[in-house]
């Protein structure tokens, strides 16, 4: 559940002078909300533990960055409750922090992708996205030599790969170090990690997309519909930042796979990938195969030119 | 004449005076890095890496450790030995003529060999006499099986120290922790080791359309 109207959040806000400024006008919307959701809550029976208590105690919740540890905890456990409540499954949420020392990259071959999308299929799989539109993090373009930019490139083939004379370019999230979606963002509903993941707040998301007309890198999507995911296929462990079930209405993207990259695993892609083309670690630690990358091959990054610093390059053999 | 050429020069002397301040300018103000890769250009010291513990209890059984290291760290790479289904060789081949019929093609028919291209190999580049059950090079040094890498690093010495170093081949599982790689044989078959064309796994939509 998210604040209907930013004014929600406003009315609500923790500063101690917010008695002081509360208008009139705003103290008889609360009053009102307040009657017309306890009417509700004498309907439907509203007992501490409840679905509707649950509800409720989401929907008046902080964004996750002005959380403490035990408010983080008790949304977790709140959203746990509830997936049990409405979906019938065991779902663990974690929200975990970042580890130290870490900032996280990226890098994709392009002489040895050859085009198979099993990243895009585990992505799908892993992130709990939508199956019904057909949503995808991932998007891998097939290009011939000389192209540079996918959008030259063919984003919709469908035949047996890799064809000769083509080469294939995976596109999501680049993680931008100086990442123009969060300067867009009207209600801070997305921001830069200290380990270089760049996230979003779900319930802090108001669907104002631009943060997706502000990504020069097409690496964000919008949930027009309440995502279908059938309940045998649901990935249980979830994270609050990343794979998480979203609603109608949120914006979402690559996470590096949160809930799995903070406990040291690959994210699903990398784990995925029949050929080795896609490399992920840390920045920071001299010794790693990211590392290796940036100082031995040819790297470059799309549109470096923007400023935007992405964390994900692409090399040649 | 005379002047013609003391002022070429002096033209000569001056341009390249120009051109050495031009440079020592760009070195002045251009000179360091911005953004990312400052950050990580500055992170020269190891990582002390938290995550380590939690993952070595999480490692597979069947890896070994690497006879080579990247920045003197060890790394391990997956096994091969238990995963070739008629190994031993030398249950078979011990020197003994083999009678049975159509040995050959009953033991080894779905070996196809396409490795080498315009000189392909046979199967007596890699597959000795003797030993029987091990690799050799062609320095005669014996290897085993597991550590296959050395023998296709022979030729592939490229995309061996490509290897060591990550640009090549694939981490398995963890990012963090113990560095554990896909042996060359986890991916390639050995006897054709071009991957093969297939259908992708899925296909995407228009991104513009909702």
């Amino acid at each position: 559940m998210k604040p209907l109207q930013p004014s929600c959040s406003t009315t609500l806000s923790e500063s101690p002078d917010a008695d002081k400024t509360r208008g009139r006008r705003d103290f008889l919307k609360g009053a009102l909300q307040l009657a017309a959701l306890c009417g509700t809550a004498a309907l439907t029976g509203c007992e501490p533990g409840g679905r509707f208590g649950l509800q409720w105690q989401e929907f008046f919740k902080k964004n996750y960055r002005l959380m403490t540890p035990l408010e983080k905890e008790a949304t977790v456990q709140r959203l746990e409750q509830l997936a049990k409540l409405r979906r019938g499954i065991d779902i663990h949420i974690s929200a975990a922090e970042p580890v130290k020392e870490v900032l996280f990259g990226y890098a994709f071959n392009l002489t040895r992708c050859e085009g198979f999308m099993e990243c895009v299929q585990a992505c799908v799989r892993e992130n709990n996205l939508d199956r019904k539109s057909k949503t995808q993090y991932i998007r891998i373009f097939e290009l011939e030599p000389g192209q540079m930019s996918p959008e030259s490139g063919n984003g919709q083939y469908f035949h047996e790969v890799p064809v000769n004379g083509h080469f294939y370019m995976g596109i999501q999230c680049f993680h931008c170090q100086n990442a123009p979606c969060v300067k867009a963002c009207p209600t801070k509903a997305t921001w830069m990690e200290p380990d270089g993941i760049v996230v979003v707040d779900y319930d802090w998301c108001i669907g104002c997309r631009y943060c997706m007309a502000a990504c020069p890198y097409w690496g964000r999507r919008f949930n027009w519909n309440e995502p279908y995911v059938p309940k045998e296929e649901i990935t249980l462990k979830q994270h609050y930042l990343g794979n998480r079930l979203r609603s109608r209405g949120m914006m979402e993207k690559c996470t590096f796979c949160i809930q799995r990259s903070r406990d040291g695993q690959l994210p699903a892609c990398a784990a995925a990938c029949p050929t080795g083309a896609r490399v992920f670690g840390n920045l920071l630690d001299p010794d790693s195969e990211i590392r290796f990358v940036l100082k031995h091959k040819k790297v470059f990054r799309l549109k470096e030119d923007l400023g935007t610093e992405p964390k994900f390059w692409f090399f040649v053999d | 004449m005379k002047n013609n050429s003391s002022y070429l020069r002096l033209g000569f002397i001056v341009a390249v005076a120009w051109m050495a301040l031009i440079g020592l300018a760009i070195d002045g103000f251009c000179g360091h890095e911005e953004g990312v890769k400052a950050l990580f250009q500055q992170a020269m010291g190891p990582w002390h890496d938290p995550l380590a513990a939690t993952i070595a209890g999480a490692l597979p059984a069947d890896i070994t450790q690497v006879h080579e290291t990247y920045n003197g760290r060890p790394f391990w790479t997956q096994t091969r030995k238990d995963k070739v289904t008629r190994f031993k060789c030398s249950q078979c081949h011990d020197g003994r003529t083999v009678t049975a019929e159509n040995a050959a093609a009953v033991a080894h028919g779905d070996i196809v060999l396409d490795h080498g291209g315009a000189k392909p190999l046979s199967c007596f580049t890699c597959h000795k006499d003797n030993p029987r059950d091990q690799f050799e090079t062609e320095k005669g040094v014996t290897i085993d099986m597991d550590h296959v890498y050395e023998l296709c690093g022979q030729c592939h010495f490229r995309q061996k120290s490509d290897w060591i170093g990550g640009a090549h081949g694939k981490r398995l599982d963890h990012w963090a922790g113990q560095r554990v790689v896909a042996n060359c044989t986890s991916c390639h078959n050995p006897h054709s080791p071009v991957f093969k064309k297939r259908w992708p796994a899925t296909y995407s939509l228009p991104l513009d359309e909702p």
